[in-house]
């Protein structure tokens, strides 16, 4: 069995608490991930799969529960702390692509080195890399307003690439696109999985799409409901 | 991240909206350049009032006649306000002064002027004007001597048939380049007809910057310079007999310094009027005067500008407000930015960094529009005073235009403050907001 990269225990979200609408999302979910895992989350929209993508990103702190980033306890960290995980080890690929407007698709691949502090030249020559990955050299000073869906997807995985992170997180990657664009944007997480060995997190509403993973995990109501363990 | 990859998001930001950064800005500009439109204009009068002054000379006091400071209250009632001759300074009390402090203070006395003319040996007339001077008027004047010396005191004393006279009469009158000094000429008032002979025992160099300019194309022949002449000479010239002052214009000897010319001019006229029941000589200086004047102008240009510095205020929340929309519109480039890792402190600098720079542009359209302006405006004067009805004062003003360069600097470093003091706290709000928030706005 290889690393384990990820373990939460109990991980429980409530919010508005102490208030008469209090919510509990998330009803103590236990999960672990190891290196180099492709698994999908897969549950219906309100079943708490986003709410779980924000803790396992680092986006947001559990309630109560403990999750553990490779040894880190992100329930304790501070806001600083928060962002320095997502810029090391977290890679964010967006529904709706999220790329940064009126900067183009190299600038938006060198964003992530930016934070962290990489100089101008390291970004430029790592970003170039990047998008001839995802085979998107030649728009390197396309604005995001002149790609296609595709093209802005392809650039925002490069850029989740950016800083060689642990984890790529991609939440419904192929819902703005169509099927044929779609499977293009699946090919390449399939492409990262298998030559660059990067763990992928699929959070996504489609069983046909989360077949396609090595372990699918079924949530429901803010519990886990089925998980097909890592494939043979 | 750093400084430079601030400034290029900074700019990349206010290019993708530049009539929206323009009129952000236009606050500020109006706000600098006012302040510095005055302080130019501030700068300017007072370089131009210390330039005439420093023309005029420094080292000169006015002594002159006023009522004494410590009379009681029964005195100053009975008081009539009225003095006669024995009040005044008398010629003599000014030859007890010279000759108390031999070679140390020259006093300037000037009469009004007199139309002259005379003929040279071809028959050619040549006019001038007549002014009776003492010793003083050299230096007030700053007249600078070529040949032989100027009017002394004894020869306003003795009344004495003496006169300087300048370069430029010399060539009118001597075709024949003979040494003028000692040589008498005889001077004929055009008023009267009277005719006089003085003799010539110096002459001066016409300086038209100090005496006034000839209109241009006057013929050699047709210029009028002024011929100096002992005051008590010109006073029985014109039948006039005062021998007593209400006011004086006493030189010192540079040497003396000013601390002690003053210490030694008040002790000798408090010791003159000790007897005098009503009235006292006080000491008038230009320094003095220049000092209260350039207070005066500090004072002015201060007000108006904090006046002026309320726009910059007003300019300064049309940045905050302005900076406030454009976090709301670019909530989610906030959101993408945190995701990727930026902190809250670089979103912070981001948007601080951005209104800086639209102040600091500002400020600096602002600084030129107002050297600019302030400048334009100290030419249009300058053209005025240049024009040929303003010449007599040609030799008595000098105009300079300079922009004041601390309102410059001031007003740089205080146009970034004002990005930083309105900027902070609407990159404060971005900086704070929630990242989940944020990605999912719309």
């Amino acid at each position: 069995m290889s690393n384990t990269i990820i373990q939460m225990r109990d991980i429980i979200k409530r919010y508005y608490i102490g208030k008469p609408n209090e919510l509990q999302i998330l009803n103590g979910i236990s999960l672990d991930v190891h290196e180099g895992e492709f698994l999908s989350i897969v549950g219906a929209s309100g079943s708490g799969k986003s709410t779980l993508m924000n803790i396992i990103g680092a986006l947001d702190r559990p309630t109560l529960g403990s999750y553990s980033l490779k040894g880190r306890d992100i329930g304790k960290l501070n806001d600083t702390e928060l962002s320095n995980i997502r810029n090391a080890e977290i890679g964010f690929v967006f529904q709706t692509f999220n790329l940064v407007a009126r900067t183009n698709a190299l600038k938006n691949v060198e964003l992530p080195m930016l934070y962290a502090g990489k100089s101008r030249k390291e970004r430029t020559q790592r970003a170039k890399e990047l998008l001839k990955l995802v085979e998107m050299e030649d728009r390197a000073t396309h604005q995001p307003n002149e790609l296609s869906g595709g093209q802005k997807q392809r650039v925002a995985i490069a850029r989740a690439m950016a800083n060689n992170p642990s984890i790529i997180l991609a939440d419904e990657p192929t819902g703005a696109l169509d099927t044929k664009t779609g499977r293009m944007v699946m090919d390449i997480f399939h492409k990262l999985h298998k030559e660059e060995g990067k763990t992928i997190i699929l959070i996504t509403h489609s069983p046909e799409l989360a077949s396609e993973t090595e372990r699918i995990v079924t949530i429901s109501d803010g519990s886990i409901i089925s998980d097909t363990g890592v494939k043979a | 991240m750093g400084f430079l990859e601030n400034v290029r998001l900074a700019l990349t930001a206010l290019r993708a909206n530049k009539m929206r950064a323009f009129l952000t800005m236009l606050g500020i500009i109006i706000g600098i350049s006012s302040v510095i439109t005055i302080t130019t204009i501030g700068n300017s009068i007072r370089k131009t009032l210390s330039n005439t002054f420093n023309m005029f000379g420094m080292n000169s006091f006015y002594a002159y006649l006023t009522v004494k400071d410590d009379l009681t209250e029964e005195e100053y009632e009975s008081f009539d306000w009225s003095y006669t001759d024995e009040d005044l300074i008398s010629a003599d009390m000014v030859q007890e002064l010279l000759d108390t402090y031999p070679g140390q203070f020259k006093v300037s006395l000037t009469s009004t002027s007199d139309k002259v003319e005379i003929e040279n040996s071809i028959d050619q007339t040549i006019n001038g004007y007549l002014y009776g001077v003492t010793d003083g008027a050299e230096d007030e004047l700053k007249l600078d001597m070529v040949d032989g010396r100027f009017i002394n005191w004894r020869d306003h004393r003795e009344q004495k048939h003496t006169v300087v006279v300048s370069d430029i009469f010399v060539n009118q009158y001597f075709i024949n380049d003979e040494n003028p000094i000692g040589k008498t000429i005889e001077l004929s008032l055009t008023k009267n007809g009277i005719t006089q002979n003085f003799t010539i025992v110096g002459v001066y160099e016409y300086d038209e910057t100090k005496l006034g300019r000839f209109d241009p194309g006057t013929k050699e022949i047709e210029k009028e310079t002024p011929f100096f002449i002992p005051y008590g000479t010109s006073q029985k010239l014109t039948g006039q007999t005062e021998q007593s002052y209400e006011e004086l214009y006493i030189l010192w000897n540079t040497d003396m310094g000013m601390e002690s010319a003053e210490k030694n001019l008040t002790e000798f006229f408090e010791n003159q009027y000790t007897t005098n029941k009503y009235w006292q000589i006080e000491l008038g200086n230009q320094q003095e005067l220049l000092d209260i004047i350039d207070m005066v102008i500090n004072v002015v240009t201060i007000a108006i500008s904090i006046i002026a510095a309320i726009s910059l205020i007003v300019g300064g929340v049309g940045v905050m407000n302005i900076m406030l929309v454009s976090i709301v519109e670019r909530t989610k480039e906030i959101g993408i930015r945190k995701a990727l890792g930026a902190k809250n402190s670089s979103i912070r600098i981001q948007f601080v960094t951005e209104a800086i720079i639209i102040c600091l542009i500002g400020g600096i359209i602002g600084i030129l529009l107002g050297m600019g302006s302030g400048m334009l405006i100290g030419y249009i004067v300058k053209a005025i005073m240049s024009a040929p009805e303003m010449e007599e004062y040609v030799g008595i003003i000098s105009i300079s235009v300079e922009p004041s360069i601390p309102a410059i600097l001031i007003s740089i470093f205080f146009s970034m403050l004002i990005g930083v003091f309105f900027g902070y706290y609407p990159a404060n709000k971005a900086a704070k907001m929630n990242p989940i928030d944020a990605l999912r706005y719309d």
